[in-house]
């Protein structure tokens, strides 16, 4: 008993104590190497404590029962930045502490989730598409998300297992954007969507690169990091931007709105986005940086590879996923129905 | 000669090992993705050495864990006791919510568990972990030691007292022992689980305390990492090795 | 004294939050902050399409099996591993259960390598001679037993176990002597006997299983709904927290009617209940 009363009161330092010269940093897992935050401590002293989740959704419930606190630094999706600095979640960005901002590329900023950069700043983004295996299927006749309902791929296509991703190519084989929160037109792409179902094998958001170059998947969605990993394993892996449209994704620096140290986590923004550092991310995390001059400094196949750096009229064609607002449960109520094969 | 028996035993123990042997394989195999066997290689187990964050992950899991663990059982087999040989008019509501808790789904148990933590305005991070982890463990380790106890003839501790004992020492000297195995399975049960939760320590932790579980998870889920793979192995052997050599000690 | 410590917690961390589930449930999503406080039984309503019947059925189903083959698994695992001796006993106990200290996750991938088109049983299996092309393994509902029974196993046997080494090994001799056979022996002493153990490892099973979404997502492609998979939907993607909160409850209500027929019956069967006096 007295053993465990020692062992209790031992452990009691470890219990949340926060320090100043700290930053707490709140990423997706993997999405950043472990030596970027070393050397961040190293040049500026500011010790770094860094945790993971897998979701924005998990973000999003953590922060928002947190009222904005508990986090300086995090990394939510598009549609997200959206709602939060909405709902007030987010800090607004101060650019005088961010002297790098310079180094990105401007086809990533100002965008519709978040006018003129208020509140985020690109850090990874990527495409989705179509991959497929051109042993089996011919890439000529592949050009378009309608073509994936063809009856030849009854029972063979991996879908992503995510409810806007999937409704946003039920949505633009008829037209539509992928931000509609339009009832008539979600109802329609849910009816569109349900003659897909018997062509579904797999639904799934976790590592669709393994499915494929493990032989069990010839052809599917796929966002493009993965696709141009999976195309390193196999050469005959095709990867392309359907005619309609590629959803584009992109996740982003924020602040939240009750960070305890802002000054910390702008020091740290500004250090991710620095070339070096940023050419570093892109490298080992295999993902497409948005910072220009980082991508200058990215070896040459990997920069005019048109997977990881896809063409500029492929990004105008793209929707980046915006926040739908209430209509997110009429999107989650298809797709229930959608899963359990109604 | 091979009896039936020994077969049986060791098959089952073969269809538990089998993924076990196949992540250790693949921790030594030097391409990161697919099954496709390039060639032995120590390299994710160099990377793991030079991962601090995630070893520092793993220590606070078994910590957690250990804790965890000892806590409900402790709790839970005096509660157990308490609710075979005490006579509390509660039992019924009590065993309700045993079985709430047991029935409850994880992510309504963390959202909910972080409700009322952040209505008791307590800071998010190991406590409040290790709060939720007792949570989750208590009912397995109640119905296992009452499983046990069930069938325990009470005039044995009556047959105790009448001889001059309390009731603290009849229960110390005979029901104990007796319920020892059921104790120690519902020690390793919790032990397991609070090792392997992911939802509640999503919602109840705090960013100062990074737990494996979660990190595996988001890692897996981002893509496969063959350092995952080598991990599980050293973790499988290690506590193979604390396994058998604890039992040699014991032996003694 | 310490008795009285698992009511208390219990109250605290499992009651409490309860009601608060409780209350949210008659209340209306909000799309700001999750809850608004309009009180509405329109939750509860929704839960009448025959959707969420189908879902909770798949689920009670999936779970049901996986639960069923871990006890026909477990059972004899279990009476083997209590007639050992008492070195042979502990170490295959923690042999048994030393593989679950690895991270589930990991281990239910591991599952999905090896059922994999160029995995390893395939490899094996055309290795042999015995196939030519790959089969499909993967994605059908017999992977998804096979994770969930994985992962599931130790909470059947050990309290299986547990209840098998108590078992006084003198009723068996002396019904042996009073004539009875083996089949006989079996149905009357050993199964009435470990019937708490049974139960125990049958609710171990079962409950978790129905939450575990993630193993039919990894190996059954994520093709059905499941219950969990729904509340995490409905919690994390929907914010649609008070329906999901009706949800929660309609499914730990059925559960507890289902937990109290079963009582019911065992104590028509005359069984001594281990709990009520």
């Amino acid at each position: 008993m007295r053993g465990l009363l020692l062992m209790l009161l031992l452990t009691l330092p470890l219990a949340g104590a926060t320090n100043a010269a700290e930053v707490r940093f709140f990423n997706w897992s993997d999405y950043l190497p472990e030596e970027v935050l070393e050397r961040f401590t190293a040049e500026t002293g500011i010790a770094v404590r860094y945790s993971t989740y897998d979701s924005n959704e998990g973000l999003y419930a953590k922060l928002k029962l947190l009222g904005g606190k508990g986090y300086d630094l995090i990394v939510p999706s598009t549609y997200f930045v959206d709602r939060m600095g909405r709902e007030g979640l987010l800090l607004p960005l101060d650019r005088r502490q961010l002297p790098n901002i310079r180094h990105l590329d401007p086809h990533h900023l100002d965008k519709p989730f978040d006018a003129g950069n208020r509140y985020s700043l690109p850090y990874l983004w990527g495409t989705t598409g179509i991959a497929f295996d051109s042993r089996r299927f011919d890439p000529a006749s592949l050009q378009s998300w309608a073509d994936l309902w063809r009856p030849e791929f009854r029972e063979s296509l991996l879908l992503s297992n995510d409810v806007r991703e999937v409704f946003h190519v039920g949505l633009r084989v008829l037209g539509f954007s992928g931000n509609t929160t339009d009832t008539e037109q979600i109802r329609r792409a849910y009816e569109r969507l349900r003659q897909l179902l018997p062509n579904v094998r797999v639904f799934n958001s976790d590592a669709p690169l393994v499915l494929f170059t493990t032989g069990e998947i010839d052809i599917g969605m796929m966002w493009s990091g993965n696709a141009y990993r999976a195309q390193l394993e196999n050469p005959a892996l095709v990867y392309r931007c359907p005619r309609e449209g590629c959803g584009l994704w992109m996740d982003n620096l924020a602040i939240p709105i009750g960070a305890a140290n802002p000054e910390g986590a702008h020091r740290l923004i500004d250090f991710l986005l620095r070339p070096d550092i940023a050419r570093l991310i892109a490298e080992k995390t295999r993902y497409a940086s948005p910072n220009a001059a980082a991508v200058r400094q990215l070896s040459e196949n990997i920069r005019n590879n048109p997977i990881m750096y896809p063409p500029a009229e492929i990004l105008e064609q793209g929707e980046y996923g915006t926040d739908v607002g209430a209509a997110v449960t009429l999107y989650a109520k298809y797709w229930e129905r959608l899963k359990a094969g109604d | 000669m091979i009896s039936l028996r020994t077969v049986y035993l060791v098959g089952v123990l073969i269809l538990l090992y089998l993924p076990i042997a196949v992540l250790a394989a693949y921790s030594f195999n030097a391409s990161p993705v697919g099954t496709n066997w390039e060639r032995w290689s120590w390299a994710w187990y160099r990377q793991l050495a030079s991962d601090p964050a995630l070893i520092a992950a793993t220590l606070n899991s078994l910590l957690v864990a250990v804790m965890a663990a000892s806590l409900s059982t402790v709790i839970g087999t005096l509660g157990a006791v308490g609710l075979r040989f005490g006579r509390s008019r509660w039992r019924g509501q009590i065993m309700g919510l045993l079985g709430i808790t047991l029935m409850s789904p994880e992510i309504v148990m963390g959202v909910s568990l972080l409700v009322l933590f952040i209505a008791l305005r307590l800071p998010l991070g190991f406590w409040t972990l290790l709060m939720g982890h007792i949570t989750f463990c208590l009912p397995f380790v109640t119905v296992t030691v009452l499983a046990r106890l069930g069938d325990f003839d009470p005039k044995l501790i009556e047959a105790a007292r009448d001889l001059g004992a309390t009731q603290g020492q009849a229960l110390r000297r005979i029901v104990l022992p007796m319920t020892l195995p059921a104790i120690v399975a519902g020690w390793l049960l919790s032990f397991t689980l609070s090792l392997d939760d992911v939802v509640v320590s999503f919602f109840v932790t705090g960013p100062d305390f990074e737990v494996l579980p979660l990190r595996i998870y988001s890692m897996v889920r981002m893509g496969v990492k063959p350092e995952v793979n080598a991990l599980a192995t050293l973790m499988f052997a290690v506590s193979l090795t604390v396994v058998i050599v604890s039992q040699r000690l014991l032996q003694r | 004294m310490t008795y009285r410590l698992l009511p208390t917690w219990l109250v605290l961390f499992t009651l409490l939050p309860t009601l608060m589930v409780v209350a949210v449930s008659f209340l209306t999503r909000d799309e700001a902050g999750f809850i608004a406080p309009i009180p509405t039984l329109e939750n509860y309503q929704r839960l009448l399409d025959p959707l969420y019947l189908k879902v909770f059925l798949n689920s009670a189903l999936t779970a049901g099996v996986a639960t069923l083959i871990c006890l026909l698994i477990a059972y004899p695992f279990a009476w083997l591993l209590s007639r050992l001796g008492p070195v042979w006993r502990s170490m295959l106990l923690t042999l048994v259960v030393v593989p679950f200290w690895t991270n589930s996750l990991v281990r239910v991938y591991a599952v999905r390598s090896l059922l994999a088109a160029k995995g390893v049983m395939n490899s094996v299996l055309i290795g042999l001679g015995l196939i030519d092309e790959p089969i499909r393994l993967l994605y059908s509902g017999w992977a998804v037993q096979l994770g969930l029974v994985y992962v599931l196993l130790p909470f059947m046997i050990l309290p299986l176990y547990s209840s098998f080494e108590k078992l006084d090994h003198r009723l068996l001799e002396a019904a042996a002597d009073l004539g009875a056979n083996r089949v006989a022996r079996f149905r009357r002493i050993i199964i009435p006997l470990t019937l708490p153990g049974i139960a125990a490892g049958c609710v171990l099973v079962f409950l978790p299983a129905l939450g575990m979404f993630y193993v039919s997502d990894i190996l059954g492609g994520a093709r059905n709904l499941l219950i969990g998979g729904l509340l995490k939907d409905q919690f994390l993607d929907a914010r649609d927290w008070p329906f999901g909160s009706a949800a929660s409850l309609v499914m730990i209500g059925l559960l507890l009617l289902l937990l109290s027929l079963y009582r019911l019956a065992q104590g028509q069967a005359g069984e001594r209940n281990p709990v009520d006096d």
